[in-house]
């Protein structure tokens, strides 16, 4: 195929001389073959941060040690957030009117703080915090070299974050990060371990009269427009364009032992569930 | 007694959800902080300019070297006809949208890579995201910087609406590089004037359209637009990059009038 007029050099596929934002070609993408998943064995567990480990050994060990008896026959992906400390940082970044991308790329190392201790935790295990830089990479070396891993859970969007709209706390923290790792690699499940059963229908920890809501669908989150979530905000967004992670479950790791019938796929929380 | 360590905002958010919006609202009390008021952003297109070679690319960079005594420049690249051969490939083996992320971002950096080496001799740099923290030495020192137009997600860029094409390419990484550092343009070099009622390639009845809100830009709902459609997305939510141009490069003098401030292609603004 030569054209005459057209002066860039093309290099021969499907998508030659096509606008990448045309959205026919971009649906001519959708192609029959399946995106393929990765680790389809691997679970990943976001383990929080101002719900668990800031609370310290009283709530930590004894996650730790659930993590540690799955850990024997379960591969999992460990994510950790950055909690009071993130918070923190973010209360001055915001004082000083920082913007959104510098907030993000400031709070990674809380979340690295975490991941590391966890790592020390863990260590009887075999399971260490891997630094962001190669994380992603080697991660199905890691996983099949090791029992686990343990990532910071941010996303790298650091400088390239999203303007939230409202606000200016970056929007992809460690939830995402999680969820859209989980997608990414194809991973078996998706469980967060918060300090509270799961979604209510507000928060459960100012309103004693707050109804649970033991199942639930993107679309039906939208509608019910709640106050707060307990997981960020972009995930059901993100889970609306999923294919191969169709739902993740929230639940309570003050009562540790559900982590391991979650890993099970038993409904122990509030599982989010994409519209189908 | 009170934590006279913490401000209020700290107090409020140590003990809020980040996902309460009044909470999140006032996380943007203060005004925001412009990092590189002084600076510009410029998008060198990859399919558009750098894939045409030296007849493109050659009067381009001799055009960005006459205005270094003027104007600071923050120069991003696109990945262009090798990202949609990988990505092609990559569609075809079942890859998710991250790893074809990842090839994509291979590409724009080959591309940053040879604007690099042609611009060396002024002593310009490439910069990896991890050496953003030099930026403003760079800046300083040398005027210019040059970065892949990727936003570095890789494995963790979100699968788009339509398709599997990652959705936040090299049009979005620059874009939010502008607003990150609070530049004072965002200007994209593209291969036409700027934005038309369609591919001005394929369709001759195409018309130009020179100046257009993101809203009124939406409701139009194009099949096919001169910018990634995130790009209107960040500039509904932005505080600082509130207007794009898309210029084109091909004609001389319009790098530098842009660089001026004056309209030489189509400004999107939003609303």
């Amino acid at each position: 195929m030569t054209n005459q007029t057209d002066k860039r050099h093309h290099l021969n596929s499907v998508l030659m001389r096509e606008s990448l934002i045309d959205k026919k070609v971009m649906a001519s993408t959708e192609v029959e073959t399946p995106v393929i998943r990765m680790l389809p064995e691997s679970h990943v567990i976001k383990i929080g941060s101002s719900s668990i480990i800031d609370k310290g050994k009283d709530l930590t060990y004894p996650v730790v040690e659930v993590l540690g008896e799955l850990l024997e026959k379960e591969k999992l992906i460990l994510g950790v957030g950055g909690g009071l400390r993130s918070k923190h940082v973010f209360s001055i970044g915001c004082d000083l009117g920082l913007p959104t991308g510098a907030l993000a790329q400031i709070s990674v190392t809380d979340a690295l703080g975490n991941a590391h201790m966890l790592g020390a935790l863990l260590s009887p295990y075999g399971v260490v915090a891997i630094p962001p830089e190669i994380f992603g990479h080697l991660l199905p070396l890691f996983i099949r070299s090791a029992p686990g891993v343990i990532f910071n859970g941010v996303p790298p969007y650091s400088l390239w974050e999203h303007p939230p709209g409202i606000g200016r706390i970056p929007p992809h923290r460690t939830d995402a990060g999680c969820l859209i790792l989980a997608e990414c690699f194809g991973c078996k499940t998706v469980t967060l371990v918060k300090d509270v059963d799961g979604l209510y229908d507000s928060d459960p920890k100012i309103n004693s009269n707050a109804e649970f809501i033991p199942e639930i669908t993107v679309s039906e989150i939208k509608e019910r427009k709640f106050e707060t979530l307990p997981f960020d905000e972009v995930l059901p967004d993100i889970l609306k364009t999923s294919r191969l992670v169709q739902s993740f479950q929230i639940i309570n790791g003050t009562k540790p032992e559900l982590i391991k019938a979650a890993i099970k796929g038993e409904h122990v929380g509030t599982i989010v569930r994409a519209d189908n | 007694m009170s934590n006279e360590l913490l401000t209020e905002l700290g107090a409020s958010l140590i003990s809020g959800n980040l996902t309460d919006k009044s909470l999140l609202k006032q996380t943007a009390e203060q005004p925001v902080f412009k990092v590189l008021p002084n600076a510009n952003v410029i998008k060198i297109g990859g399919q558009s300019i750098i894939d045409r070679g030296r007849a493109a690319v050659l009067p381009i960079l001799d055009e960005i070297v006459e205005n270094l005594p003027h104007h600071k420049m923050i120069i991003g690249t696109g990945a262009g006809t090798r990202a949609r051969h990988a990505y092609s490939v990559g569609v075809d083996l079942g890859m998710p949208t991250g790893v074809l992320s990842v090839l994509g971002t291979f590409v724009s950096m080959q591309n940053a890579r040879m604007i690099h080496f042609m611009m060396a001799k002024h002593g310009i740099p490439f910069i990896e995201p991890i050496q953003f923290p030099q930026l403003p030495l760079y800046l300083a020192e040398r005027q210019a910087v040059i970065f892949f137009g990727m936003p570095p997600y890789v494995f963790w860029q979100r699968n788009p609406e339509i398709g599997r094409l990652p959705a936040h390419r090299t049009d979005s990484g620059s874009y939010l590089i502008s607003e990150m550092f609070g530049t004072r343009s965002m200007i994209y070099i593209k291969d036409e004037d700027g934005l038309y009622t369609a591919d001005p390639k394929k369709d001759k009845n195409a018309t130009f359209i020179s100046k257009i809100t993101v809203n009124e830009l939406k409701s139009l709902d194009l099949p096919d637009s001169v910018v990634e459609p995130p790009v209107l997305e960040f500039m509904k939510n932005a505080e600082v990059r509130r207007e794009i141009q898309i210029i084109n490069g091909l004609v001389p003098g319009n790098i530098t009038k842009a660089l001026n401030g004056e309209q030489v292609g189509t400004i999107i603004r939003a609303d």
